[in-house]
């Protein structure tokens, strides 16, 4: 299978079969992660279209000698994503969501089975965090949220978050390293 | 060093995770702008996890129009040019802000300026409204009042000749002699700056000022004239050029004078 490194060297060169690919292979990775920051269907989609329109012209950008071609695709599509959000509470539709909502929605602990698929260790990774570091991630990878903000959201000091937010990442990284 | 450069190791990560906020956003990008390559791995390897992290959720296809939409936009581009990085990293934020802040402060400035013309010209229109619409109902009133006394079997209708001041000036007087009466003059001078037509109803020796009249730009006016004194039906009427705030005498040159 070609590496998503080569498909961007690809399009680097005006390869359109090239972005079809990229395409095919990312848009339904990177599409529920947009959505589930945005909130909203209409505006996931933009930002998809935003995102794979930006990968197709900066391709010549891309390095990867800096990082793999998942991190940038997805770097970049979580910034748009918290731009469009954080543009929505500018707009003065202050509206956000409970913290407790996003956390009950996540699903319950997984048994030993489901745990065998490399998937499913990864998508429940932040599940299996302590509650405390996994509030501070939602709120700073999903809702947006910057330190002082997720600070003053949950009455902690500044300090408290800093610490849980690199914790959290610290537990990330254990589970989601390439074996 | 290493003590030195511990904080900025967390600042990297909370950056890469875009929750850097504050006087330690502008500190830590000072510190990365002068060259940090370990603040900069410290970047990437946290991309790298939270993407890990992030792609590892149950696919979810977007709609397929995306697809097509980006297809078509891709097969009508040109072939991208390739670029250093960084200088495609900076142009384009350089741009990316420079658009953002002048687009922002350009559009927002513009819909302020026609936000304001709006209100201005909307006051405008309802005071010119207010105005014609009050003029319209004194204009009603008066020829309500003027139907009214020629109704009357004892109103009568006086003529006033032009003097020499103005020998074209012609008016009459619409006069009951206990309601008062109308007076519609037609063919007068403009009246000076500073100055008004004045009329004035004689009954016995003394003129009684009956009201300030000016001409509109055809030489026309109309003046409601009070009724009289009891007792005292109005022989003569005339009309003279007097101070515009109007006087209790006559002092002016007689314009207008009933026979």
């Amino acid at each position: 299978m070609t590496g998503g490194g080569e498909l961007i060297r690809r399009m680097a060169a005006g390869d359109r079969d090239a972005f079809a690919r990229f395409y095919d292979r990312y848009a339904a990775l990177v599409y529920p992660v947009v959505l589930r920051i945005v909130r909203d269907a209409a505006d996931a989609g933009d930002v998809v279209q935003e995102v794979f329109w930006e990968s197709w012209q900066g391709a010549a950008a891309y390095d990867p000698a800096r990082g793999s071609a998942e991190a940038w695709l997805f770097t970049r599509a979580r910034t748009r994503a918290i731009d469009r959000v954080r543009a929505v509470r500018r707009r003065g539709e202050t509206f956000v969501a409970p913290v407790d909502e996003g956390l009950a929605a996540a699903p319950a602990a997984p048994d030993a089975a489901t745990q065998a698929e490399d998937r499913s260790i990864v998508m429940r990774a932040l599940e299996r965090l302590p509650d405390a570091q996994r509030e501070v991630i939602e709120l700073a990878y999903y809702r947006g949220l910057t330190q002082t903000e997720i600070a003053a959201r949950l009455a902690q000091p500044l300090g408290t978050v800093k610490t849980r937010l690199r914790l959290a990442l610290e537990r990330l990284r254990e589970v989601v390293k390439p074996t | 060093m290493s003590t030195m450069h511990e904080p900025f190791d967390t600042l990297a990560q909370l950056h890469a995770m875009a929750a850097l906020d504050g006087d330690e956003l502008r500190q830590f990008e000072a510190h990365v702008a002068a060259g940090c390559a370990r603040c900069e791995a410290a970047m990437r390897e946290t991309e790298e996890t939270l993407a890990r992290a992030a792609m590892g959720g149950p696919p979810t296809a977007p709609p397929a129009e995306i697809r097509a939409t980006l297809l078509r936009r891709v097969g009508a581009s040109r072939r991208p040019r390739p670029v250093r990085f960084m200088r495609w990293a900076i142009g384009t934020a350089a741009a990316a802000v420079a658009a953002a802040v002048l687009s922002g402060v350009y559009v927002a400035a513009r819909y302020e300026a026609r936000l304001g013309e709006m209100a201005r010209e909307q006051a405008r229109v309802k005071e010119a409204l207010a105005r014609n619409e009050l003029a319209l109902r004194e204009q009603t009133a008066f020829y309500r009042s003027a139907v009214e006394l020629l109704r009357d079997p004892a109103t009568r209708v006086v003529e006033l000749h032009g003097q020499p001041a103005a020998p074209a000036a012609v008016a009459r007087v619409v006069w009951h002699d206990t309601s008062g009466g109308l007076l519609f003059a037609a063919n007068l001078p403009p009246a000076p700056a500073g100055k008004a037509y004045e009329l004035w109803t004689i009954a016995g020796a003394a003129p009684r000022a009956a009201g300030v009249f000016a001409p509109d730009a055809t030489g026309r006016a109309t003046l409601t004239v009070p009724a009289p004194p009891p007792g005292q039906p109005v022989k003569v009427f005339a009309v003279t050029l007097e101070p515009a705030a109007g006087v209790d005498a006559p002092t002016g040159p007689m314009v207008l004078a009933s026979k």
